[in-house]
């Protein structure tokens, strides 16, 4: 027999003015299973909680109802009470009397009746009631990011500076990222390299960061606190322990027209290269696609020339697990190339290149040393034509979404380049200018006003080659579609940022959700903006979405502060309130038959398989689901899909649930 | 019968997840919007979690109607949870609807957390309608082992 | 002999399988039978008129152990065979199907892109009284419906041979079995009966084939077969096809209804 403890507040007047508070505690008193009812004026306050208390003690309560302001209110409070009076918190149930009932019913017999039935409802819901405890997870106090640009560089500092432990993977050779392409960043124009590199060689000399450049996530499992990333560490075919990073190698390589992906194909480098000269590490690798010893089994002219006999050649990749507590996904995001826009000469035009070439071409180091030149002839342009939302807020193109960036960039760029080309004559074309940030708007002004850019409000239809010029025709919607038409000497398109390639696939890796374009998903817009539906995920930067870097680094920041709290903690306390899938005796073990079809209901990924083996032999008996309590968030989508009732939700059970409608309807 | 339906008052039995529509339904309270006294709330965690037995089980067990409201699509705090409860109203509704079990008695809604209005609305609109309906006194002739139970309240 | 029965006892004579499943001839109607001694494989016979879903026997531990066993197989035991494969209940390396061509020519289906082939291409006509059926009730108003359903369902003994019957009813313990809470009354009443059939069709929906063993295994002949057959062909118009195999455990984020206000 039970011996539940109801306790009817009045909230002040609250709920007392409109439902009789203690004809409700008396009628829930002549319950069956009730042993002890009362009202108190404020339930929530000290006297009335150490009334719960004294009850509990006095009449050694099993189970509470609080009939009171809504569970999302005090249900805590009163858990928490309970527990201090050695009741278990879970056997603590809130009868919603204020929001539910007074506050929305007049006074009369009917909301007293209603407020009855509520507890009622309850009080048989406590009885079958189970005490849960808490679940705790042990936390792998390191964490992995994967990706080295600003958002991982950010991001690793960050936790790295908290003391934890960072393993930081980056597929290219060096970090940095697309930051480091850059020439100088809106709306301070300071160069970005300056900026950045000191971060750089903070990461590989951060005493609590591993770094591993050229190296891959082949597959992640486990959960939050407990994952374990196999790492694909590509063959760099140079032992980095004797490499001294002299460079001699890269000068000797015979091969030595291979467009540079750091100079967006302007420029040229060797087989064997360092990225960038202020790569991190500063050190090269063999690009095996292009190196002649790869691909015809002769030459070998770097292993001659290096001084420290660092070259390996037939080294194969290798795989690295590595177990950590959190992971935080930075891997950024691609332009489109010049050759996605027929319209503008499916990239076969040399002098329409992309504002990330752009960058290039202003960059005070590579290719041109800062000269605006254009890559057909090396002659520096008199007229250029910068075109906006090139594929952007185009639903056409598949592309409805604003890349964000590109309206900075490119009055960024026609600045450059009126700073650099004096004399020289830029036009912008625009769909609108969205310069919403701090110092945003009075930058693109100084472009109009200090520098004399060209803005015209209209799209461009066509650019085409004619007599060595390029026809940008176009209209001038602000003076009536009035037909524009400049002959321009180069091009510059604001390709639209998309997903960085293989997304996707590192998205299904990982068991995080994406949008259409291949964005990864946070799990909450506006309230858990880096976070992902993968508890232990997180997101930084524009691997979510288009992002400048200033909210880049925000973001990074933001979720080195999630992992932080994450792995500052010695166990992950959970709430109780998880799915488990039912044992039983042998034969059976448990009424689950195995058909995994709740693996594709579970938004979380937390249905394993479970094998039953026999003891002596070691033979399966059978697999059975089990419900992985780390990952559980407790929805119970579960429970009611399965068709033998094998899974139950600690909290809210089938029992439970089942005892509480019949109850409310007096059964 | 007119006339009995008028003084008749129906019992419902709302199922509703924790964070959007309960939430709303304390936004109803907050704001002091006032509804009919007819409709109980229980509780769930996700629309996901509402077994279609308990439905059942609520007509059975004598509910003149009732309310299945959850998050809005898209809006869901387990993400999916929504999704799937409405395939599986789809498909339950239309069984039921072959059988003859009186299918507009269920109403299903989406309420969000902040449309304390709309739960208002939800509940009269309900009321109104079971009330117009009447008892549901076919379901609960065949769970006759409620019969003296029925017998005793009229 | 007959090349089934051929095949059927060179399987059994060279141990590769310790059991075939197939059909006999029995007294007035063909029924299933279990063949383990290669001299009784004479008695095969290939008939798609038994009117056991022979899949059912696939799921029984206690009929087939570990054993590597055969199956003779028509649309009916194949269409099921690649549900069950699809919920993780058939251990393909223990099992061999076989089915045999009009001109008695028997072939193995070795692999389930095989078995769905061999599916599209003898998917049975359907049935015209079930489908007449259905037209008549769904014509009916709601209360005809209840009415209807009330008087058949009321005559239901819960004797579960429906559920027996049914390849994919293959649970170790059953709704109807689970007695905390007690969802069905365990004795017969109109109540109880009805909602049993509620749930087997929503367990069944998106996994049902079709092949109607429910309906045959009714020793009161009543009218449930039209229930699941009713449930599936909704669902493809309202919903399609559903992945792998069951509609209800996934989702489009476009499903489209009109009564959720």
């Amino acid at each position: 027999m039970s011996r539940i403890g109801v306790f009817i507040c009045h909230c002040g007047e609250n709920i007392s003015a409109t439902v009789d508070c203690e004809r409700v505690a008396q009628e829930a008193g002549r319950l069956e299973g009730v042993e002890f009812a009362t009202d108190y004026k404020y339930m929530c306050s000290d006297p009335g909680q150490t009334l719960i208390k004294n009850a509990i003690k006095e009449h050694h309560l099993d189970g509470v109802v609080v009939g009171s302001c809504s569970p999302r209110m005090h249900e805590a409070t009163f858990r928490k009470t309970c527990a201090e009076a050695g009741l278990n918190p879970y056997m603590c149930e809130i009868a919603n009397l204020r929001e539910h009932v007074s506050w929305v019913h007049e006074k009369g017999e009917a909301t007293t009746r209603k407020a009855i039935q509520i507890v009622t409802g309850l009080i048989s819901k406590v009885q079958r009631n189970k005490p849960l405890n808490t679940i705790k997870v042990p936390v792998t106090k390191c964490a992995l990011v994967i990706g080295g640009g600003i958002a991982g560089i950010q991001t690793a500092l960050d936790i790295a500076n908290c003391g934890q432990k960072v393993i930081m993977i980056e597929k290219s050779p060096s970090i940095g990222g697309h930051m480091s392409q850059l020439s100088e960043t809106f709306p301070t124009l300071d160069c970005s390299q300056c900026i950045l590199t000191p971060r750089m060689v903070e990461v590989a000399q951060h005493p609590n960061i591993t770094l591993y450049t050229y190296a891959e996530l082949d597959k992640l499992e486990g959960f939050v606190g407990n994952f374990k990333a196999t790492i694909r560490l590509k063959a760099k075919s140079i032992d980095y322990s004797k490499c001294t990073g002299c460079g001699l190698c890269t000068t000797k390589c015979p091969n030595k027209k291979i467009p540079s992906e750091f100079n967006e194909g302007l420029g040229m480098r060797t087989a064997i290269y360092v990225p960038f000269p202020q790569a991190v590490p500063n050190k090269p690798v063999i690009d095996k696609e292009h190196c002649l010893y790869y691909q015809k089994g002769k030459c070998k002219i770097c292993s001659k020339s290096c001084p420290t006999g660092a070259i390996e050649y037939d080294k194969p990749d290798e795989f690295m697990t590595i177990e950590v507590g959190a992971v935080v996904v930075t891997t950024g995001f691609n332009v489109l190339k010049t050759d996605f826009f027929p319209e503008y000469g499916y990239g076969k035009y040399k002098d329409v290149i992309t504002g990330l070439q752009f960058e290039r071409l202003a960059s005070a180091s590579w290719p041109t040393l800062g000269e605006i030149r254009r890559p057909s002839d090396g002659k520096i342009p008199q007229k250029v034509v910068f075109i906006a939302c090139c594929g952007s807020r185009d639903p056409a193109k598949g592309i409805p979404y604003c890349s964000k960036i590109c309206c900075m960039y490119t009055a960024k760029h026609a600045m450059l380049y009126q700073h650099k080309v004096h004399g020289g004559d830029s036009t912008v074309f625009y769909m609108d200018i969205r310069a919403g940030g701090k110092n945003y708007e009075e930058f693109v002004r100084r472009a109009i006003e200090e520098d004399h850019v060209n803005y015209v409000r209209g799209r461009v239809a066509r650019v085409y080659e004619k007599d060595g010029k390029l026809i940008v025709k176009g209209v001038d919607t602000l003076l009536g579609a009035e037909p524009v038409e400049i002959e321009a000497d180069m091009v510059v398109l604001a390709t639209a940022g998309v997903a960085s390639k293989g997304a996707e696939e590192l998205a299904q890796k990982m068991h995080i959700s994406y949008d259409p374009y291949h964005f990864f998903a946070e799990a909450h817009p506006k309230l858990k903006p880096v976070e992902t539906n993968t508890a232990g995920i997180f997101l930084a930067g524009a691997c979510q979405a288009p992002k400048d870097i200033p909210e880049t680094v925000a973001a990074a920041s933001g979720a080195a502060v999630k992992v932080v709290s994450l792995l500052s903690q010695e166990n992950l306390v959970r709430e109780p309130i998880v799915a488990v899938v039912n044992r039983c005796a042998p034969p059976l073990f448990s009424t689950c038959v195995g058909c995994f079809m709740c693996e594709t209901i579970c938004p979380y990924h937390a249905i394993e398989h479970e094998e039953i083996k026999d003891r002596k032999t070691g033979a399966v008996i059978k697999t059975i689901a089990k419900i992985n309590p780390g990952l559980c968030q407790g929805c119970g989508t579960c429970v009611s899909f399965c068709r033998s009732k094998s899974i139950d939700l600690e909290g809210y059970t089938n029992e439970e649930m089942y005892t509480e409608v019949m109850a409310l309807l007096n059964h | 019968m007119e006339e009995s339906n008028n003084n008749f008052e129906p019992r419902i039995i709302a199922f509703v997840c924790n964070w959007c529509t309960y939430a709303g339904a304390d936004l109803t309270g907050t704001s002091r919007i006032k509804y009919a006294t007819n409709v109980e709330i229980v509780r769930f965690p996700c629309t996901g979690r509402i077994d279609f037995m308990l439905l059942l089980k609520a007509f059975a067990g004598g509910a003149d109607g009732i309310i299945v409201s959850g998050c809005h699509p898209n809006d869901c705090h387990y993400t999916s949870g929504n999704f799937h409860a409405r395939r599986r109203w789809i498909v339950f509704r239309n069984i039921l609807n072959f059988l003859g079990i009186d299918v507009q008695r269920i109403r299903f809604s989406w309420v969000s957390a902040a449309e304390g209005a709309k739960w208002a609305d939800i509940v009269n609109d309900t009321v109104k309608e079971i009330r117009e309906l009447g008892p549901y006194t076919e379901y609960k002739k065949v769970a006759n082992y409620l019969d003296e139970e029925a017998d005793s309240h009229e | 002999m007959n090349k089934l029965q051929e095949r059927a006892t060179d399987l059994l004579k060279g141990g590769t399988v310790k059991l075939i499943i197939g059909f006999e001839q029995g007294n007035n109607k063909i029924r299933p039978f279990f063949c383990e001694k290669p001299e009784d494989a004479e008695k095969l016979i290939y008939s798609d008129d038994c009117s056991t879903n022979n899949a059912v026997y696939l799921t029984k531990k206690e009929l087939i152990g570990d054993n590597k066993i055969a199956i003779i197989a028509t649309y009916k035991e194949i269409a099921s065979i690649i549900q069950l494969n699809k919920e993780n209940q058939i251990k393909k390396e223990n099992l061999m199907v076989l089915t045999v061509d009009k001109d008695g020519d028997v072939t193995e289906l070795t692999s389930f892109e095989e078995m769905e082939k061999f599916c599209e291409e003898n998917t049975p006509a359907p049935d015209p009284v079930v489908a007449a059926l259905i037209e008549k009730i769904d014509k009916m108003n709601r209360e005809e419906r209840w009415a209807y359903w009330k008087s058949e369902l009321d005559k239901c003994i819960r004797c579960y041979a429906c559920r027996a019957a049914c390849p994919l009813c293959y649970c170790n313990r059953c709704i109807s079995e689970v007695n905390c809470p007690q969802w069905l009354d365990p004795w017969k009443s109109t109540l109880s009966n009805i909602e049993w059939q509620i749930n087997r069709v929503m367990h069944m929906s998106g996994r049902c084939t079709g092949c109607g063993a429910c309906a045959k295994a009714c020793p009161l002949d009543l009218p449930i077969g039209i229930l699941t057959k009713k449930m599936s062909t909704d669902i493809k118009e309202m919903l399609g096809e559903g992945e792998g195999g069951n509609v209800l455990s996934t989702f489009n984020p476009n499903d489209k209804e009109n009564f959720i206000h």
